[in-house]
């Protein structure tokens, strides 16, 4: 498999920032033992509007998404998880 | 108040706090109804810089409901766009606002209309101006002028339509009736009595915003109907209610908020004071977020509204008919929950079934009374509150008596009501029939907006 160095580093973060999680967040060991989720790309709006993300519950992977005035709510515990890894990780110093 | 200021949630958020409703068969023009929606309570005149307005992160939105299941048939939505055509002055006009489309008026503000029916979505104006708010003489001159040019015909011979500032038409002794339900003219009744006085408008001087609509009779009826001859039909009834919402989140900062997600709503008002008196403190808020389907689980606060507990006690020895009654409300489920139907009062009814709702419901059959009697229905004029509302209806005392008993009787003939019941009001003798506050005789019928030079806080 041919991977690019920035592909690489990009793995590697979520790598880095899903352990992190894990280590910080109470249960969150036990959510990312749940299966991957799905890796087919879905087809993206070229001028998307803001997406706003609300992980209203970690333990269950609940996630509110919305679009415009749309608005989905998903039970994903690795999509959250890995939304609090985005969080936690070292590298996001930015609050 | 009728609705200002009534719950603890909007009353941090007066841009989307409607505070009064109105409906009525225009009484110059009989083939239609005027729907008035009114936000942003106790607005002092001299509000500048920074004059009020209607938001533009809020969705308004006036429902008919016209076959009686408490959802809306007919649908009228505002959203609103402010502009600033000058970014470089801190002044809302830079010179006296002579026309509604002055360069002087540094940050108008346009809405769009849209209609929803049967499903369709029709836009009936966009880019719609309001009128400026009444600053002072020398900016905006000629205001009467100034706000007749704000009212504004419809696509498709839908009506006609304002949006925009008008002297607050409720009346209320605001001071006295929040000081442990004082009543000033009948305090030396009262559990901590003071000397009788004169009742005060509290909201005199105030100014509020309105969308006003004046829509065909046809345009909000079941089948078309534009008259009705007979005011026993039921498809001469609609429920209205208006309610304002707020995106469901926004992320502030960076220069520019972003607001996404579907519209929640933050503020509904059916019938005045429903929420207000009605309601306990502790579901208020949430009585705000729910449609009209859901105020069955509402129904024992209306079938023994705490304020008729209390008049017995705020006012010892005055009640003492009230104080024995112990039954269920059922004169008042019917007046704010599904209309009084027919064979209780000779010739009227406002039915809408069954379905329990807070509605202000309008009987488009009872034809606008000549010579109106500010006591509505209780002062033996049917075509004003509780059918409807119109802009000068004295609905404190209305509501007042009826929770004090003089309605009880309609539907319990052993109930004698207390003399004071039929006498008690909060700022003036209804009796004079005249209301406190001036009123325009056509379209908008809510008088212009209080200056700001003249009126100052």
């Amino acid at each position: 498999m041919n991977v690019s160095r920035r592909a690489f580093l990009s793995r590697a973060s979520l790598g880095v920032a899903l352990a992190g999680a894990a280590a910080v967040v109470p249960g969150l060991s036990a959510v990312l033992k749940l299966p991957a989720p799905s890796t087919a790309a879905p087809r993206l709006p070229l001028n998307a509007e803001p997406l706003v993300a609300h992980v209203r519950d970690l333990a269950s992977g609940e996630v509110s998404l919305m679009v415009g005035t749309d608005h989905v709510v998903l039970r994903d515990a690795n999509l959250a998880a890995r939304l609090y890894g985005a969080v936690f990780a070292p590298q996001s110093k930015e609050r | 108040m009728s609705s200002h200021r009534e719950a603890p949630a909007i009353a941090k958020d007066p841009v989307a706090d409607s505070t009064d409703l109105y409906a009525f068969v225009s009484p110059d023009a009989p083939n239609t109804v005027t729907l008035i929606a009114n936000y942003i309570p106790l607005e002092g005149p001299d509000g500048g810089p920074n004059f009020f307005e209607f938001g533009d992160d809020v969705l308004y939105a006036i429902y008919i409901d016209n076959d009686g299941d408490a959802r809306p048939n007919v649908t009228y939505r505002f959203r609103f766009q402010t502009k600033i055509k000058n970014p470089n002055t801190f002044l809302y006009n830079t010179g006296p606002i002579s026309a509604i489309n002055s360069a002087s008026w540094n940050r108008p503000q346009f809405y769009s209309v849209t209609r929803v029916a049967n499903g369709a979505e029709t836009v009936l104006g966009e880019h719609i101006a309001c009128p400026p708010c009444n600053v002072g003489p020398r900016s905006t001159p000629s205001y009467a002028a100034l706000a007749q040019s704000a009212i504004h015909n419809l696509s498709g011979s839908h009506g006609k339509v304002f949006a925009g500032q008008r002297q607050e038409g409720f009346y209320v002794d605001l001071g006295s009736i929040f000081d442990l339900g004082a009543l000033r003219p009948f305090q030396n009744l009262h559990l901590l009595p003071l000397p009788a006085v004169p009742g005060v408008n509290g909201t005199k001087h105030l100014n509020v915003h309105s969308i006003a609509l004046q829509v065909p009779i046809a345009d909000l009826t079941r089948d078309g109907s534009s008259r009705f001859s007979d005011a026993a039909d039921p498809k001469a009834v609609i429920g209205v209610w208006t309610a304002a919402y707020r995106r469901k989140a926004i992320i502030r900062g960076d220069g520019d908020d972003v607001e996404s997600g579907p519209w929640i709503q933050v503020s509904r008002l059916g019938n005045p004071l429903f929420n207000e008196v009605i309601v306990p403190m502790s579901k208020k808020d949430r009585w705000n977020e729910l449609p009209p389907t859901s105020d069955s689980t509402f129904v024992q606060y209306v079938q023994h509204p705490e304020l008729a507990k209390l008049l017995p006690v705020l006012y010892p020895g005055v009640f003492p008919n009230l104080a024995a009654a112990t039954g269920s409300r059922d004169d008042l489920v019917a007046i704010l929950l599904t209309g009084i139907p027919s064979g209780i009062i000779s010739g009227f009814q406002n039915f809408t079934g069954t379905t329990l709702a807070d509605m202000l419901r309008l009987n488009m059959a009872i034809v606008p009374s000549s010579s109106p009697n500010i006591l509505g229905l209780v002062g033996g004029d049917a075509a004003g509150f509780p059918n409807g509302r119109r802009v000068a209806d004295d609905v404190v005392t209305i509501e007042l008596r009826a929770i004090a008993g003089v309605t009880y009787p309609l539907v319990n003939p052993g109930f004698t009501p207390d003399g004071a019941a039929g006498l008690i009001y909060d700022i003036q003798d209804p009796a004079t029939n005249t209301p406190p506050v001036s009123y325009l005789s056509s379209f908008p019928y809510l008088n212009h907006p209080e200056s700001g030079f003249d009126v100052p806080s």
